[in-house]
């Protein structure tokens, strides 16, 4: 733990000198050491990482980095209440049993057989992921495959596995499937519409492609699979294993989940009616909905407040959006904006190739949003040197979104399936055994996108 | 009226390398939820309740997944149930325990029980040895006895 922390503070000290020595102030270097000592403790000492939010953001205040004003400004408060909103409106879903009905869905699929079985839990978790969250999709999919596989007799680490990585793939389809993507979305200005038309297309490309290798990649599973599902014939106890009472409700939560999407994916056309700012009515519409919920759940109102919202990773979200916002306001990413610009010859394509490839790696060890929230000032910036910025938004997007696959502690899905697998089943998935097919799918995943970015004029 | 003036003495207890099932056949036949798991040396290691055997038993992630009713029992319980055997005592039990002295006021371990949501407190020497332990029902045979003496 000593070293770590003296690695963490040796390399945040390094780079402040080292930016100081390319031409950064010293308010300037003082904020990319802060933010990086906040970005190396969430990859040293995740449980710690409000710990460094709190003091890296003290700092940047005491230093005279950056003033109480530009920091709020900066802590992009309408992506917090967005999340929020997004919690309440899952709390209610899950309260009402639409997870739960979800899963007696899939296990009550006739003639199941193993293909069948494969396709549409990998399908399911994609668009799950892009309706509501990658994690929130991840939890009730693994509790599908858990119950098929137990009643089928048949280990359910690949079946676990292919959900994961296709539930990352569908996070990058839509703004409310990562929160990588409604940051995206508040910081470039681009819509919901953008996104179900240039990013939609990509993922379902992405997945399409997923499939085909994961298929053969588990081949020989899916044929023991499917001898068992012969072998123990129809998955009658299955279809009738769990119900979800009461149906109103489910049917009114519905109601509203549904409306709220309809609306968010007409958001942009609703702020060009009523001559709104840009995300304006994609931003407050969970506010709206989330709003509605709780009055008419009124009794339960503060629980899916203090229950359903996760302030712990919102504050942390806060304070790293922050202190991210602190490179801009002193100028920093200017300058390494300018630099990585004229490395790369202000060519668009080469940056984008940058900006994809390492966002993809980054996002493989580090939380994505941290990635994310480090980039933004960056792709920022080059818009004061006349870039075209849109390919480089639909990069990062990408990049943050598929890297997650490559290992194990790449994404919070990853983490949370793997914690109920080793849980329930006490099987342990090793490092390598994810890492494989994970690269695999990341790398092809990756290269789809950056063809796509490259060649296809429609992204330029 | 203190807590040595109602606690059990005769303390059916548990090894921590005892197994799973065998401690839930010791909690059947004392009719108890639970029972302190002491190791080799009369330490206080932990409590296994009957609700730990459930924890276990039952996936995890029910909660997350949401409302929903169960309408047959899924094969994995029954087949974590029958693994009992081949679990020890240590994997399932708690391992913080709240436990109380002699001298503590049955308000003050009334208090505890509802702060700390348990049912049963054991009760420890000043060497952190279990001498005793003291349930919901002994504190209210304590405060109705008291009441009577009053």
């Amino acid at each position: 733990m000593l070293k770590k922390l003296i690695l963490l503070i040796a390399i945040s000290l390094g780079l402040g000198f080292l930016t100081r020595n390319i031409g950064l102030s010293l308010h300037q270097a003082t904020a990319v050491s802060i933010f990086s000592v906040s970005v190396l403790g969430t990859l040293f000492f995740w449980s710690f990482r409000l710990t460094f939010a709190f003091l890296g953001t003290s700092a940047l205040l005491l230093t005279r980095t950056i003033d109480l004003d530009h920091l709020i400004k900066f802590s992009s408060l309408e992506v917090i209440l967005f999340l929020v909103g997004m919690m309440v409106l899952v709390g209610l879903l899950k309260d009402s049993g639409f997870f739960a009905w979800i899963v007696s869905l899939i296990l009550r699929i006739k003639n199941l057989n193993a293909n069948k079985f494969f396709v549409l839990i990998c399908i399911i978790s994609a668009l799950l992921s892009c309706a509501v969250d990658e994690v929130t999709a991840i939890i009730f999919i693994v509790a599908a495959v858990f119950e098929i596989c137990d009643y089928f007799e048949v280990n359910p680490t690949p079946f676990l596995i292919a959900a994961v990585l296709a539930t990352n793939v569908g996070s990058s389809g839509t703004t409310l499937g990562n929160p990588i993507g409604i940051l995206i979305a508040s910081k470039s200005g681009l819509t919901f519409e953008d996104f179900m038309v240039k990013a939609f297309p990509v993922m379902l490309a992405c997945l399409f492609a997923s499939i085909i290798l994961l298929k053969f990649w588990y081949r020989r599973q899916l044929a023991e699979l499917d001898h068992k599902m012969k072998q123990l014939g129809a998955n009658e106890i299955l279809i009738r294993l769990i119900s979800v009472p009461p149906e109103k409700e489910l049917k009114t939560a519905l109601a509203i989940f549904g409306a709220t999407l309809l609306s968010i994916s007409l958001h942009h056309r609703l702020e060009v009616l009523w001559g709104l700012e840009p995300n304006t009515v994609l931003l407050t519409l969970p506010l709206i909905s989330s709003g509605l919920v709780m009055a008419w759940k009124w009794k339960k109102a503060r629980g899916y407040i203090e229950k359903d919202v996760e302030w712990w990773t919102l504050l942390f979200f806060m304070l790293l959006f922050a202190q991210a916002g602190t490179l801009k306001y002193t100028g920093a990413t200017d300058v390494l904006a300018r630099n990585l610009a004229g490395l790369a010859g202000n060519s668009v394509p080469i940056l984008t190739a940058i900006v994809l490839w390492v966002s993809t790696i980054g996002s493989s060890v580090l939380d994505n949003v941290v990635l994310v929230a480090a980039f933004i000032p960056m792709i920022q910036s080059f818009q004061g040197l006349g870039l075209n910025l849109q390919p480089l938004w639909w990069a990062l997007l990408f990049g943050g979104c598929l890297g997650g696959n490559i290992t194990l502690v790449g994404s919070t899905a990853n983490i949370v399936a793997i914690g109920i697998l080793e849980k329930e089943r006490n099987i342990h998935v090793t490092f390598f055994r994810w890492f494989w097919v994970g690269l695999t799918v990341g790398l092809i995943t990756t290269v789809i996108v950056w063809v796509a970015l490259s060649f296809l004029p429609f992204y330029r | 009226m203190k807590t040595k003036e109602v606690m059990t003495r005769d303390v059916a207890y548990l090894s921590p390398d005892a197994s799973a099932k065998d401690a839930v056949e010791l909690l059947q036949e004392k009719e108890i939820s639970g029972l302190p798991v002491i190791n080799g040396n009369g330490k206080l290691v932990g409590m296994f309740t009957e609700k730990d055997v459930l924890v276990y038993i039952l996936p995890s992630y029910i909660e997350k997944v949401g409302r929903f009713v169960y309408e047959e029992n899924p094969k994995a319980i029954k087949r974590k149930f029958a693994q009992l055997e081949g679990v020890k005592v240590s994997q399932l039990m708690r391992r913080e325990v709240v436990t109380v002295g002699e001298d503590v006021t049955l308000c003050e371990v009334a208090k505890m029980m509802l702060t700390q949501k348990v049912r049963r407190i054991p009760v420890v020497d000043k060497a952190g040895k279990v001498v005793g332990i003291v349930s919901r029902c002994d504190i209210l045979k304590g405060l109705i006895r008291e009441g009577r003496g009053a």
